[in-house]
């Protein structure tokens, strides 16, 4: 492919490419290249697509982009088709034949492969009028849908790298910082730093043998968070682009994208998106004629949650194991390698060439308050409709979790919903009409983070919760510091005690000391943000707590010391099938009569209530 | 030399401390008559004057040759008594100590028979020796009045600080371009936990400084001969490359060294003879693609994972030596990161994701499930070699969970019901 020259060449590409769009195609979205559809068998799905338009012919009439994250998860594999925006859920191979020779052709609708609504059950046959899309504000995300995350022209045909080309012709580097500074875009990884600052700072730094360093976090270490993992394997170009962007502003002359290890596709997407956006003339020297010189390299992680803090990250790019240090001097001073380094977020690097294109005016009408623009949350748990929500800031929590994800599964009742990954906390059902922010949430007692949203109902233990993220912590602890390296030992091992119903009192009151000394004296936020599960659950579900160490109780069901299976005699119809499955051979009875289970044998293992079809089962 | 034929013999009492378990008398009697001896005699206090002139009188008297005092152990009047004989001018070495106190009546306090015999055997065996005394004569020869001492850790920087404040001059030779040892190396001494520091580095700027001791850092041994008094040391002086007198030790030069920056590290020995070929060619080949890296021990060692199934003993060593990365340093990164296994891993690899949605959706019974199936517990391996299991904090496919990966294969809404089934299920 010929390098692009300079802007001109560039617009000129992107007109040619537009031209070949003809309006009287169908134009076919799969989702295929994003890991979780992988998953779902969405590639056999995708062959058996190409496969039967071949066989009838129909190549010349259809285009067919295989697309990455369309981010309603539960649905995948979904096949869009536009122009009339029809939204096929749960795609398998078999039903590929009516789809091809039903809607493509005839332009006939299948029903059964239509979303239903749970609320109404009725089903919705346009991608747009479906709840969960509507109510979302998808300026980053909707992309996705519109290019094929190994095409750099898909890329260039909605215009991707004119955001680039605009900076290059028509602004100084000093323009475009205060440009990122008025539109408040501020840091997407959690802990909300406003960019354009940060960029200014880099910007004055003195580096003394010329080189900066424009660094991406790609990290993304918070369980149940995979918002950057979707941008990256579906439109890692956005995320190059906003570097470079970033790059001309600060003076920065090498860049580096920092992916954890688990990412296997991500990693490959971007090797690929690397070398298209060398080829093109995006990357490398004297990018689009400007004189500007400009390289990323990829770095990827060794599988340690502690590497996404700024100077852990910089600590293992150069080979160290990952321990943070003290920040008196801010990495934008002497950051990796001892040089001024900037660092920001997959999210926040998407954010730029949006806010280049459509001005600050545009961007800050989205949002409330001090949060501008929108933000990403990968609304997952017990909810029934997982996946990737894109709405803007001060958008209510109910509404994100009843509106968009349709409310809890099975009618269960909400209990609590977690943000900021293990830095979070827990929000009860009171605080629901909070809005999503990043001073609202931190005023609750929890934070935005990086957008990992766990809805929770009635059966979750909140004491569970604060178990499992202090037991995550506990690991991932650098060991460098001694409150987080020992204070979360130690509350862990409250917690366990508790949850075996080993609690005592006084327990409750020795949590909140340590948390506050923990919070007040870690080295890094890792520690210092510890605490935070555990303090916002006693906060709010106080009487959980108090029910496991005074009653010896698990309101949740969860807690394996302190609940009992048992089988209800009248729902129960002997069918026998509880008895072959029990490992401990804990259950007894004859065929066609009541069930029972030894509780001195059982060991709470859950199989016989996973199987048993009269649900007949229950935790007490 | 003719054997001494007039010997004569005291005993002493020592107060009572000979007196009451040996029969002093009957010794005296018996040994009177025995060949060679010309006088014998029992005194309380021999070695008080009195008992001393008995001695010079008697010598004069009978005109000894040989005078043997059995009295209490040697290092006590040895000297007293050959200090006496030279006085009378009786060759020093002529005069022997039977030591029947501490040998003799002391030890046997209670059995005055056995005392008394042995004092007698005492005496009959030093009287045999001393008739072959030959009149040694003390000689002066030329010394070397100097020391060197070999290793300046902390007990040589002492024994070099005691020797040059004795008023001699005193070599101090070190292998390592600076002295201070071990102890300089640690936080505490035992038991005292004292600082290691602050007790060395008095001494070794004395010992640098002090006028008497000539300090020889980074130089070794080659050779030793002579004997005591007299020794003659090869020392290889190595070559510092630097001007000692205006050295200020501000470590620039070390900083921008291109060789090698690396101080006080003992080499280890090359480890590149011990790999096989196609290991050593694969590592080769590795180290070769992050060649341009600044930071390239993560990405190798990753490969090296991921090539092996683990991080095996050898390629750690190769890599350290190739890569000029400090052992314990290469170490360090390999056990603080969770994707490398210094283990050898199964043939199948179980990762269960440990993410926040997945253990709301029951995770933790699905682990359950599978560690009793398995009998091992996360970062084990069963023992057949067949099985790892792993658990992973997050896979980013909250949608499909819980989810556990077996191999490349991702299988989600796992419940601990379908355990045994996916384990059994062979690729």
């Amino acid at each position: 492919m010929k390098k692009i020259k300079n802007p001109k060449e560039l617009k000129s590409l992107q007109q040619r490419l537009s031209k070949t769009q003809k309006s009287n195609k169908l134009t076919i979205l799969v989702s295929t290249k994003a890991t979780c559809c992988q998953l779902q068998n969405s590639t056999a799905v995708t062959e058996k697509l190409k496969k039967e338009i071949e066989k009838k012919k129909l190549k010349n009439k259809v285009e067919l982009i295989t697309t990455g994250c369309l981010g309603f998860c539960e649905l995948e594999p979904i096949i869009i088709i536009k122009p009339q925006d029809i939204l096929y859920k749960n795609v398998q191979v078999a039903d590929i034949p009516e789809i091809v020779t039903k809607t493509f052709i005839k332009g006939e609708v299948i029903d059964e492969l239509l979303y239903v609504d749970p609320s109404n059950k009725k089903r919705i046959k346009l991608e747009t009028k479906i709840p969960f899309y509507q109510y979302q504000n998808r300026i980053i995300l909707g992309n996705n849908a519109k290019i094929d995350p190994e095409s750099i022209e898909d890329y260039i045909k909605i215009g991707g790298y004119s955001a680039l080309a605009k900076v290059l012709t028509n602004m100084k580097p000093e323009q475009i910082i205060e440009e990122i500074k008025e539109s408040n875009l501020r840091g997407r990884g959690g802990a909300g730093f406003p960019t354009g600052r940060k960029w200014e700072s880099c910007r004055n730094a003195t580096a003394p043998d010329d080189i900066k360093y424009i660094i991406c976090n790609a990290d993304e270490g918070d369980p149940g968070a995979y918002m950057d993992r979707s941008l990256l394997e579906s439109n890692p170009h956005s995320v190059l682009e906003g570097m470079i962007i970033g790059a001309y502003a600060i003076g920065g002359t090498n860049g580096y994208i920092y992916i954890r290890d688990e990412y296997e596709l991500a990693v490959k997407t971007l090797k690929n998106a690397l070398k298209q956006a060398k080829e093109y003339g995006f990357l490398g020297e004297n990018i689009l004629g400007s004189g500007f010189n400009f390289s990323i390299k990829i770095s990827r992680g060794g599988g340690a949650f502690v590497c996404g803090e700024s100077t852990a990250l910089m600590a293992s790019i150069e080979g160290l194991p990952g321990e943070p240090r003290a920040k008196h001097i801010h990495t934008t001073e002497k950051g990796l390698w001892n040089r001024p380094s900037n660092l920001n977020n997959v999210e926040t690097w998407a954010n730029v060439p949006i806010i280049i294109n459509q001005g600050t005016d545009w961007y800050t009408k989205i949002g409330s308050g001090n949060s501008k623009g929108t933000k990403i949350f990968s609304l997952v748990g017990k909810i029934n409709n997982t996946g990737l929500v894109e709405v803007p800031m001060g958008t209510v929590l109910r509404d994100i979790i009843f509106k968009i994800g349709g409310g809890i599964p099975h009618n269960k009742k909400f209990k609590a919903v977690q943000t900021g990954g293990p830095s979070g906390g827990c929000i009860p059902e009171q605080l629901l009409d909070l809005p999503v922010d990043y001073e609202k949430l931190t005023e609750a007692g929890s934070m935005m983070g990086s957008g990992g949203m766990i809805v929770m109902d009635e059966d979750t233990c909140m004491v569970d919760v604060a178990k499992y993220f202090l037991n995550f912590l506990k690991d991932e602890s650098c060991g460098k510091c001694v409150p987080c390296r020992e204070g979360i030992i130690q509350m862990h091992a409250i917690l366990t005690d508790i949850c075996n119903g080993l609690g005592k009192e006084g327990d409750i009151e020795i949590l909140e000391e340590l948390g506050e000394i923990v919070k007040e004296t870690s080295l890094c936020q890792l520690g210092g943000s510890a605490p935070n599960p555990v303090l916002s659950t006693l906060k709010y579900f106080r009487n959980e707590y108090e029910a496991h160490i005074k009653d010896k109780c698990c309101p949740g069901g969860v807690c394996k010391a302190l609940i009992t299976y048992e089988i209800d005699p009248e729902l129960c119809t002997g069918c026998h099938a509880c008895f072959k499955q029990c490992p401990q051979d804990a259950i007894a009875g004859e065929k066609k009569k009541p069930h029972i289970i030894d509780t001195e044998k059982c060991i709470r293992c859950g199989v016989c209530s996973e199987i048993c079809k009269f649900d007949a089962v229950k935790i007490k | 030399m003719k054997e001494l034929n007039r010997i004569g013999v005291f005993l002493c009492w020592c107060g009572a401390n000979i007196a009451r378990s040996v029969d002093v008398k009957s010794v005296i009697e018996e040994i009177k008559n025995y060949p060679g001896i010309a006088y014998a005699e029992d005194y309380i206090y021999m070695c008080s004057d009195p008992g001393q002139d008995i001695i010079r009188e008697k010598i004069k008297e009978h005109n000894l040759d040989g005078l043997i005092v059995a009295n209490c152990s040697p290092t006590l009047h040895e000297k007293t008594f050959r200090n006496l004989a030279k006085d009378m001018e009786l060759n020093p070495f002529r005069c022997e100590i039977a030591n029947v106190r501490e040998q003799c009546s002391w030890p046997h306090e209670h059995e005055k028979e056995v005392a008394t015999k042995k004092a007698i055997k005492i005496i009959k065996s030093t009287i045999e020796k001393i008739k072959q005394n030959a009149e040694l004569q003390p000689l002066p020869i030329p010394l070397t009045k100097k020391a060197l001492i070999i290793g300046g850790g902390v007990t040589g920087i002492q024994a070099a600080l005691d020797i040059a404040d004795g008023g001699y001059e005193v070599y101090l030779v070190e292998r390592l371009p600076s002295i201070g040892g071990h102890m300089l190396q640690l936080s505490e001494t035992f038991p005292t936990l004292d600082c290691p520091q602050c007790i060395m580095t008095p001494k070794m700027t004395e010992a640098n400084q002090h006028d008497n001791i000539h300090l020889l850092t980074y130089s070794e041994i080659e050779e030793v001969s002579g004997y005591l008094g007299n020794f003659k040391v090869k020392v290889r002086r190595k070559a510092r490359s630097i001007k000692e007198e205006i050295c200020t030790g501000c470590g620039e030069c070390s900083n921008n060294c291109l060789v090698s920056n690396v101080i006080q590290i003992p080499e280890l020995e090359s480890v590149k003879d011990k790999l096989d070929t196609a290991m050593r060619d694969k590592l080769d080949q590795i180290i070769e693609e992050y060649s341009d890296e600044a930071g390239p021990l993560i990405p190798v060692l990753q490969d090296i994972n991921r090539q092996y199934n683990y991080l095996p003993e050898l390629a750690l060593k190769y890599i350290s030596e190739r890569l000029k990365i400090p052992l314990n340093q290469v170490y360090h990164v390999a056990t603080f990161y969770k994707s490398f296994s210094l283990k050898p891993r199964g043939r199948h690899i179980i990762k269960i994701c440990m993410g926040t949605a997945c253990h709301v959706r029951g995770s933790e019974k699905v682990l359950d499930e599978i560690q009793r199936v398995l009998n091992i517990k996360p970062g084990e391996t069963t023992r057949d070699q067949k099985y790892t299991l792993e658990t992973v904090n997050c896979l980013g496919a909250c949608a499909l969970g819980p989810v556990v990966v077996k191999d490349d294969e991702y299988i989600g809404q796992m419940s601990s019901s379908k355990v045994k089934k996916i384990l059994k299920k062979e690729n």
